[in-house]
């Protein structure tokens, strides 16, 4: 029986990535997102290569949803091998005098509290078959901090430490959790905001690789990190960044 | 087979870590060249290589030697051409003392060889992975090189100056497509440990992880095999920990 992922933010760039490579390698792949249109979207096109996906539309911010989804998942496919938590983002670029207190927590819930309901979901069914594989996405900026960012950047550090103290709760069932950590990644959510050429005059001058990732230099950390070759990691963070950042 | 063609050249190939790094490249598809110190257990594992129809050649090397490391390079690109993936495991860990007690022959000794051997290899393989716009390299650092470890400062130290250089070879051969990364492990299931402990004392240390998971070679040799992999094309300046759970930096 092929093994079975979680991923949210599926719909993504990074996340639809993931979902194809996951596939790709035999699994599974059950795809929420906010969006419940660009799920189904990755779904189809995986479904069409001869892959197994699911899609589904899903806030992570929403405690009884995210139990209610990983319910459903469970039940429909018997496990849950892999959790991906990739929905997220930083939606502003302000400055603190100008940040509302609801923005604030727009950008704290979507990372963080999103991350912590999958994992307080999706942890005891790992624990109970005694395998798994969380993989929580923080970023650079959870390292480094960024001006204007300062909501994300602390919510992505939260990510980082709350994965490390997971990964120690999680341990004697052999359940791993892990951090991945994107550097500047060209999804189409970023292209959107800024041109293809203000984007590389701005980021590849200061890359050590000279370029800005692809959503697929990320989902193939997230697969490694589902194989048994990494059977031995928890705990840790995984930039994959270029060499932007080398904390 | 992920690594097909490719030539990777792994120091401290003999036993260890750096055996079932070498015997995973050459699983991978690729080229061995195995160079140690111990002539007759490379041959041993150059043979394993050869079993699993894999080309392979087992050069002598003391890494920490100028001389040795360039005649070692020469014979590896003479006999294969080119050199894609050069991974340095090659290192000592003891002698055990306290920093008061610690004589400079064994603080140089620990230094060259643990790092002084990753500036000789790298100086020599590099300008044949910047012609080929294309490379990888990868280091093995340790745990030790973060958090220290109390009668092995010199070994800390020369972990630690591991990782610093990977950082800076990276920024400096990144342009060149080529990618320089470290791996940390933690306490394996090696002939290492057990230089100053008894195999009890080392079986109960390798089973205190938090992870109830012996830390074997394979599970270090797997993410090397990954970051030598297309793969990880994107990946560079990076020290990853290895160690079941026992450190998390």
């Amino acid at each position: 029986m092929s093994q079975v992922a979680l991923i949210t933010g599926g719909g993504g760039g990074i996340g639809g990535a993931v979902a194809r490579r996951m596939a790709a390698g035999g699994i599974a792949v059950v795809i929420a997102d906010y969006d419940g249109q660009a799920a189904k979207k990755v779904k189809d096109e995986i479904v069409g290569a001869g892959g197994a996906a699911d899609a589904f539309a899903l806030d992570v911010t929403v405690a009884h949803k995210v139990k209610t989804l990983v319910t459903d998942v469970e039940k429909c496919f018997g496990r849950i091998d892999i959790l991906a938590n990739i929905a997220g983002g930083s939606a502003y670029t302000k400055r603190i005098e100008e940040l509302t207190w609801a923005q604030w927590k727009e950008v704290m819930d979507v990372n963080l509290k999103g991350t912590f309901l999958m994992c307080r979901e999706v942890a005891p069914i790992m624990q109970r078959q005694k395998s798994g594989r969380i993989i929580n996405t923080a970023s650079n900026y959870g390292v480094t901090g960024s001006a204007l960012r300062t909501p994300y950047a602390a919510a992505k550090a939260g990510i980082i430490t709350f994965t490390k103290s997971l990964a120690l709760e999680l341990a004697p069932d052999s359940v791993l959790a892990n951090t991945v950590a994107p550097g500047p990644t060209d999804t189409p959510r970023v292209m959107e905001k800024e041109s293809a050429e203000a984007r590389r005059g701005r980021w590849w001058p200061n890359i050590p690789l000279g370029r800005t990732a692809v959503p697929q230099d990320l989902a193939e950390m997230y697969y490694f990190l589902t194989t048994p070759e990494s059977a031995a990691i928890t705990g840790q963070t995984f930039h994959v960044n270029g060499g932007v950042v080398m904390p | 087979m992920r690594l097909k063609d490719k030539v990777a050249v792994v120091t401290g190939g003999a036993q260890g870590i750096g055996r079932a790094v070498a015997l995973g490249m050459g699983r991978e598809g690729a080229q061995v060249v195995v160079a140690d110190l111990q002539a007759e257990k490379a041959q041993s594992v150059a043979n394993e290589l050869r079993a699993l129809g894999a080309e392979a050649a087992a050069i002598e090397v003391n890494v920490a030697n100028e001389s040795s490391v360039q005649r070692m390079a020469k014979s590896t690109l003479e006999r294969f051409g080119r050199a894609d993936i050069l991974v340095n495991v090659a290192g000592i860990y003891y002698p055990k003392a306290s920093v008061v007690e610690l004589s400079e022959e064994d603080w140089d000794r620990t230094i060259d060889i643990n790092v002084g051997s990753n500036f000789l290899c790298c100086r020599e393989f590099v300008p044949a992975m910047r012609a080929q716009q294309s490379g990888r390299i990868i280091s093995l650092a340790s745990g030790i090189g973060h958090y220290g470890m109390r009668q092995f400062a010199h070994y800390a130290a020369s972990k630690a100056a591991v990782i610093g250089f990977v950082k800076a070879l990276a920024r400096e051969v990144g342009p060149d497509g080529i990618t320089v990364n470290a791996i940390c492990p933690g306490s394996a299931n090696t002939s290492m440990p057990r230089q100053h402990r008894s195999e009890e004392e080392v079986m109960a240390r390798l089973r205190a992880t938090p992870l109830p998971h012996v830390l074997e070679p394979e599970d270090i040799a797997g993410p090397i095999l990954f970051l030598a992999s297309a793969a990880a094309a994107y990946i560079t300046g990076q020290s990853y920990n290895i160690n079941s759970g026992s450190y998390m930096f």
